[in-house]
């Protein structure tokens, strides 16, 4: 396939490293490097989204508000982006830098901010196959994109399911290429990608997450997608919630007069390079969007 | 899965069509995704001519990427917040019902599911003056109870009669119908729907539970997926024709003690907004009924709120509580 020289150099640009995009979140020093998977893994109500937009706006937002300044590539299967939220978390997060320092206009900076979000609306995982494949071409025309979200890859889990009949490869056929082709991008143009996994499988025999307080380590979180997928990802956060008991209320024994949900993830990073390594962060959701405690 | 066709895109001919299918490519997904400078070889056909095809089959069939600044413009345009009728109810879910999104109702039998579904229909219907589709499953939708509720509202017996036309009932009673339903209203019939002036505002399913439920169970995937695809056609009505999906779901019994929506972990992920309604303590006969968020992007949850499903058969100009309806149908 040709090439032009344009296109030659965005590909082998260096796309910025989000190796730093959230310190408190991966051990150690391994944040996700280039060409690495995250899979944020967690059933209903237990911070995936919130999570997915803290990480969003950190990388749209701009230098001097704490961000990386980076172009990311939303891909919604759920249908569930709520740009009314995503808006709210960036305007206080750019409030609180303006009082540092002065920059444009409130709607001008915001603006800014949001055109280095794409956003795509993929209803089934054929189409989700064929728009990766476009977006090759978005990529290699965007040396800004370093990131690549998927929110979520497990939405069409059930449709290829049914779809596939009684052979397991065909019920894995489309996510098996759609992770082929993934990694492929990654390969070729050195993006990272972040993608949340929902857990709808639940194994009758052990206790739902709902209902057992802290042990995280049930059936349910066992992966469930396919191997292709399975062997891309390299740093898996499990979210889960901690139950709000009346004890457990004054976490920073400051007056908080409500009790606060807090969530927690366990991040479990298994580069090529390292050996496998764990970190485990707490975080409470405010109007602000995330805040680590 | 789209299956290649003739005359799908200039230059794919019979005759290529007939020599991709012997080389087993007959789906899009089997021309973008194969070599192109080999598939031109086992065709004998130019890599040209095919490179040029695959461009056209992407470009028609792949999502189409639009800057979140596009987005938030539109969304800021198009939004509209549905007001439930119940104050204290708009102040729980951030002042209504909003449009482009699926808002859930749970509750077990006489929480009041069905009457805040009602209330939102009129509310559309008479103040908004838009269209409203109630797809009923359960055959609990009563059109005096509707009546009733326009009555309180205004004494115009005229717009009365207006509202009512513009909600547009259907009763279905099987998962099949329902989705047949939602993609004929889907593909372009939504818009046409509308009759007296004004376009749809607001889908309603009432309930949702009732044909989904005894499609789940034991070890098969059908259900399963009959359940995404209801999700799916409701999600993309909402957000590419700006409608609000409000549905119920009935409840079950959580491990703790306490009472969860129903339909299992795989449904949880779909309503972006969940209520649970549930009667109060005290008097079985007691009109008043608690609303607990569970799930939300825009409040923070497990916040209540108590309402009265008697204010909606009140008439607001006479002095309140003066005219006690009885209520037989909640």
């Amino acid at each position: 396939m040709t090439e032009s020289g344009a296109q030659l150099f965005a590909r082998l640009e260096a796309r910025r490293c989000l190796e730093d995009i959230e310190t408190r979140l991966f051990p150690g020093d391994g944040g996700p490097e280039h060409g690495e998977v995250v899979e944020l893994y967690g059933s209903e109500g237990t911070g995936k989204t919130e999570l997915l937009y803290h990480l969003l706006s950190r990388c749209v937002l701009p230098l001097g508000a704490g961000g990386l300044e980076v172009d990311v590539v939303f891909v919604d299967t759920d249908y569930s982006l709520d740009m009314l939220r995503l808006v709210s978390i960036l305007d206080s997060r750019l409030n609180a830098a303006r009082s540092f320092s002065s920059s444009g206009s409130d709607e001008e900076v915001l603006g800014s901010c949001l055109s280095r979000l794409l956003v795509v609306h993929c209803s089934s995982s054929s189409q989700l196959l064929l728009t990766l494949h476009f977006l090759e071409t978005t990529l290699s025309s965007r040396p800004g994109i370093a990131l690549l979200l998927i929110d979520s890859i497990s939405a069409f889990y059930w449709l290829d399911r049914s779809e596939g009949g009684t052979s397991i490869s065909k019920q894995e056929e489309k996510l098996s290429k759609c992770a082929e082709l993934l990694g492929r991008l990654l390969r070729d143009y050195r993006i990272t990608v972040f993608a949340t996994c929902h857990a709808i499988r639940r194994n009758y025999s052990g206790p739902s997450s709902f209902s057992s307080s802290s042990s995280s380590s049930s059936d349910i979180d066992r992966p469930y997608l396919c191997r292709p997928w399975k062997r891309l990802v390299t740093h898996r956060l499990l979210c889960s919630r901690q139950e709000t008991t009346n004890m457990a209320a004054p976490a920073a024994g400051s007056s908080e007069q409500k009790s606060q949900q807090v969530f927690t993830v366990h991040c479990t990073s298994s580069s090529s390079s390292k050996t496998k390594s764990y970190r485990s962060s707490s975080f409470c959701v405010t109007d602000s969007g995330v805040e680590f405690i | 899965m789209v299956v290649l066709r003739e005359g799908m895109c200039p230059g794919l001919d019979a005759d290529l069509l007939r020599d991709l299918r012997a080389a087993d490519i007959k789906t899009v997904e089997d021309v973008v995704s194969s070599d192109i400078e080999e598939l031109a070889q086992r065709c004998s056909v130019s890599y040209k001519a095919l490179f040029a095809i695959r461009r056209v089959l992407l470009a028609q069939h792949a999502a189409f990427p639009v800057s979140g600044a596009d987005l938030y413009e539109e969304l800021l345009s198009s939004t509209a917040i549905i007001s439930t009728g119940s104050p204290s109810l708009d102040k729980l879910l951030d002042s209504g019902v909003y449009t482009g999104e699926i808002t859930e109702l749970s509750g077990g039998p006489g929480s009041g599911k069905s009457q805040v579904c009602f209330s939102v229909a009129v509310h559309v219907s008479l103040h908004l003056k838009q269209s409203v589709i109630f797809i009923d499953t359960t055959g609990g939708l009563s059109a005096s109870r509707l009546l009733q509720m326009l009555r309180a509202e205004t004494s115009d017996t005229e717009e009365q009669m207006e509202a009512l036309q513009r909600i547009h009932v259907f009763r279905l009673f099987n998962i099949f119908s329902l989705l047949d339903c939602l993609f004929t209203l889907r593909s372009g019939r939504l818009q046409q729907a509308c009759v007296g002036g004004g376009s749809v505002k607001a889908v309603i399913v009432d309930s949702v539970s009732a044909v989904i439920s005894p499609l789940l169970g034991g070890k098969q995937n059908e259900g399963m997926s009959l359940m995404i695809q209801v999700a799916g056609v409701l999600k993309t009505m909402a957000k590419d024709f700006n409608v609000a999906a409000l549905v119920t779901n009935h409840v079950t019994r959580s491990e703790s003690g306490g009472v969860k929506p129903g339909l299992g972990v795989s449904w949880s992920h779909i309503p972006r907004t969940r209520v649970l309604l549930e009667r109060r303590e005290g008097g079985a006969d007691s009109s008043l009924r608690s609303a607990t968020l569970i799930k939300s992007s825009r409040q923070p949850c497990h916040i209540k709120a108590e309402f009265d499903l008697q204010s909606w058969s009140r008439s607001k100009e006479g002095s309140s509580g003066k005219r006690k309806l009885e209520e037989t149908d909640s």
